[in-house]
């Protein structure tokens, strides 16, 4: 059950420049482990100590921020588009 | 990075209209390419709240949209752009703080300042997490606008 995992440019270079790559997961934290397996650096650019999101890492199944379905626990199925997306602020 | 003057018309634009709050927006070209070549820009709402003369935020959510859009035009997401009313067009502490903790090696910051409603100066900026840093982007305009092509037309 692939999903297609969307990577933003500056996760490029865990990718080989890919900037879509499919995962077989059942769900958003296994997809952050075969990403890890398959290129090694994205658990630390995704998760935390404690194995949480890092809150400037938005991750969405479709149009849905995780964060307002099951977080890691959200359940993935074939054909999904799964998108990493940093937050952005700033100011003077 | 190389933009087209009509398009560093279009952010000056948006700076000044924008004006006294911090305006900000999408880069968006082919990664890859050596110096960077901007092939069009997007404006985005500043979703800040509380401060929004002094912070800009973008929305996740708008940033998906842009980055859907982009990707069914063979373009990709390679910076941003911010305005800085009434302050210098160079990354602030807060700017650097925030580009560190995000995901944003080698993603390009253009910063314009405004003064008085009137955009001064904008500078290009690359952000280096080696170095926790932002490095200044030499910024090239061209002057020769070369046309779109028609199905960027939805930019």
């Amino acid at each position: 059950m692939a999903v297609k995992v969307q990577i933003p440019g500056p996760l490029r270079s865990l990718t080989a420049g890919a900037a879509e790559v499919d995962v077989e997961a059942s769900d958003v934290a296994r997809l952050v482990e075969v990403l890890q397996e398959r290129h090694p650096g994205f658990r630390e650019r995704l998760l935390d100590a404690s194995g949480q999101l890092r809150s400037y890492v938005r991750v969405f199944v479709n149009e849905e921020d995780v964060r307002s379905l099951q977080r890691q626990a959200t359940p993935l199925k074939a054909g999904d588009v799964v998108a990493i997306v940093p937050a952005i602020a700033g100011g003077r | 990075m190389t933009l087209r003057a009509r398009d560093l018309e279009r952010i000056l634009e948006h700076a000044r209209a924008g004006y006294p709050y911090e305006v900000c927006g999408v880069l968006l070209g082919r990664l890859g390419s050596a110096p960077a070549r901007i092939e069009a820009v997007r404006e985005v709402e500043n979703r800040e709240r509380e401060s929004p003369r002094t912070r800009y935020v973008i929305a996740p959510e708008d940033l998906l949209q842009v980055d859907r859009q982009a990707r069914q035009h063979g373009l990709e997401v390679l910076g941003y752009y911010h305005s800085h009313p009434d302050h210098p067009a160079r990354p602030s502490e807060t700017d650097r703080r925030l580009a560190a903790e995000s995901l944003s090696d080698g993603v390009l910051h253009m910063v314009v300042s405004v003064h008085g409603g009137r955009t001064t100066e904008a500078q290009a900026w690359v952000f280096r997490d080696a170095r926790k840093q932002f490095e200044p982007e030499p910024l090239s305009v061209d002057a020769q606008a070369t046309p779109r092509k028609e199905e960027d037309s939805w930019l």
